[in-house]
């Protein structure tokens, strides 16, 4: 790996670091509930491309697909040789979808609380005492 | 004040940057290099490994024979997860009961409900192309990139679409009710169920199966799910579960749109009888 390649990698690694970081100090700092849950989606998005980022590897990448349907044996040796590492996207493709359904049940909750309370204030909502 | 939030500020950081190290160097002891693990060196030999088929799922795409066939019993329960996620929505509404309450309702959303008549006509062109391309995403989720789970968050953005364009009536109108998703997000898992269960009535007449087997192994007599001819290649039982996915997630996705999009006043009139009473 050259070293602009490594400069590169680790600038992307510090780039997603900082990102959750700051979502998560929102997720943490931040009053309202709607922040919060626009927060909690930006750390899961981040966090998801972090396990993609791993399964990336350097010498030539192609997509894990197989480009054909009757492939020769040394078709197949090279896409092994070749293909970027699926787990990772296996893994993260089913925790978008369900993110996603998750996020929108915490806003049907957050409706509700503003309905309520007419407040999306945790701390008013805290001293409201239901 | 400010010193504390410094601290919590200090604190997130270290925390972040310790468990993302941990992760990155500590545990895999990985950084991006030219070989992937030996794991992922399996499914990429073996997805289309058509000399030695004790291992193969017959589809050329790695993440989707993963998904369905090498971890499909994690897929499987993750998709019961999903389906509870959206039933705690509909939970949070399970009273409400939404009846179209205009009279010439059809006359109404031509006239008055939604936007001008320019976004309205974008609308109904762009959601049904939408419609044809989810459908494609599906169909060829065995070949492509994509699949059942990228087909329905895509065929869901066409019922939010409309939604915002042309009213929810609209959609109500043409009988996409919330009862009716409800009723097709279940057909989509039962088909997906019954699917991984297909293989266990082989093991009702003596067979040796797996749950969930997709293609014949050497060392069982479950003859397989049929892999397809070369112009329509449907890969066993991956084509059967990205279709009943696609139903499924769109479903539940265009239920959540209609209940998010349910207006205000209903709420207001519901909780008004409700103290009432």
């Amino acid at each position: 790996m050259s070293m602009l390649e490594f400069t590169l990698l680790m600038y992307c690694y510090a780039a997603l670091i900082a990102v959750l970081a700051i979502s998560l100090y929102g997720l943490v700092r931040r009053p309202n509930i709607l922040k919060k849950i626009i927060c909690l989606s930006i750390f899961g998005d981040t966090a998801n491309t972090l396990i993609i980022f791993l399964g990336f590897r350097t010498r030539n990448p192609i997509p894990p697909i197989v480009p054909t349907l009757t492939p020769t044996k040394s078709l197949m040796m090279e896409f092994t040789r070749r293909a970027v590492d699926p787990v990772p996207q296996c893994l993260v493709l089913t925790a978008i979808v369900i993110n996603m359904a998750v996020l929108m049940f915490l806003i049907f909750l957050a409706i509700q609380i503003y309905r309520h309370y007419g407040t999306l204030d945790v701390r008013k909502v805290a001293r409201l005492r239901g | 004040m400010r010193g504390t939030e410094l601290i919590v500020v200090m604190c997130t950081v270290i925390l972040i940057v310790a468990v993302t190290t941990a992760v990155i160097m500590g545990i895999t002891a990985y950084t991006p290099g030219p070989e992937v693990r030996p794991l992922a060196k399996f499914y990429l030999e073996n997805c289309l490994n058509l000399w030695n088929r004790a291992y193969w799922a017959a589809s050329p795409e790695a993440v989707c024979s993963m998904l369905w066939d090498y971890r499909g019993i994690d897929t499987l329960y993750e998709t019961t997860v999903f389906f509870l996620a959206i039933i705690g929505g509909v939970t949070v509404f399970r009273l409400i009961e939404v009846t179209p309450p205009l009279e010439s309702l059809s006359e109404k959303i031509r006239r008055v409900l939604g936007l001008s008549v320019i976004v309205r006509t974008i609308s109904k062109i762009v959601a049904s192309i939408i419609l044809i391309v989810a459908v494609a995403i599906a169909a060829h989720g065995h070949l492509t990139p994509g699949g059942g789970f990228q087909a329905g968050a895509a065929i869901s953005v066409a019922p939010l679409m409309i939604i915002i364009a042309l009213s929810r009536y609209f959609l109500e109108e043409r009988k996409l009710t919330k009862e009716r998703m409800l009723a097709l997000r279940t057909v989509g898992l039962l088909t997906i169920w019954c699917t991984v269960i297909i293989p266990l009535i082989f093991a009702l007449v003596g067979q040796v199966v797996y749950a969930m087997q997709n293609q014949a192994k050497p060392w069982t007599t479950f003859p397989g799910f049929p892999t397809g001819q070369l112009s329509t290649w449907i890969a066993g039982s991956l084509f059967i579960y990205n279709m009943a996915e696609f139903v499924a997630v769109g479903a539940g996705f265009t239920l959540l749109f209609l209940l998010l999009s349910l207006p205000e006043e209903v709420f207001r009139e519901f909780m008004r009888r409700l103290t009432r009473k």
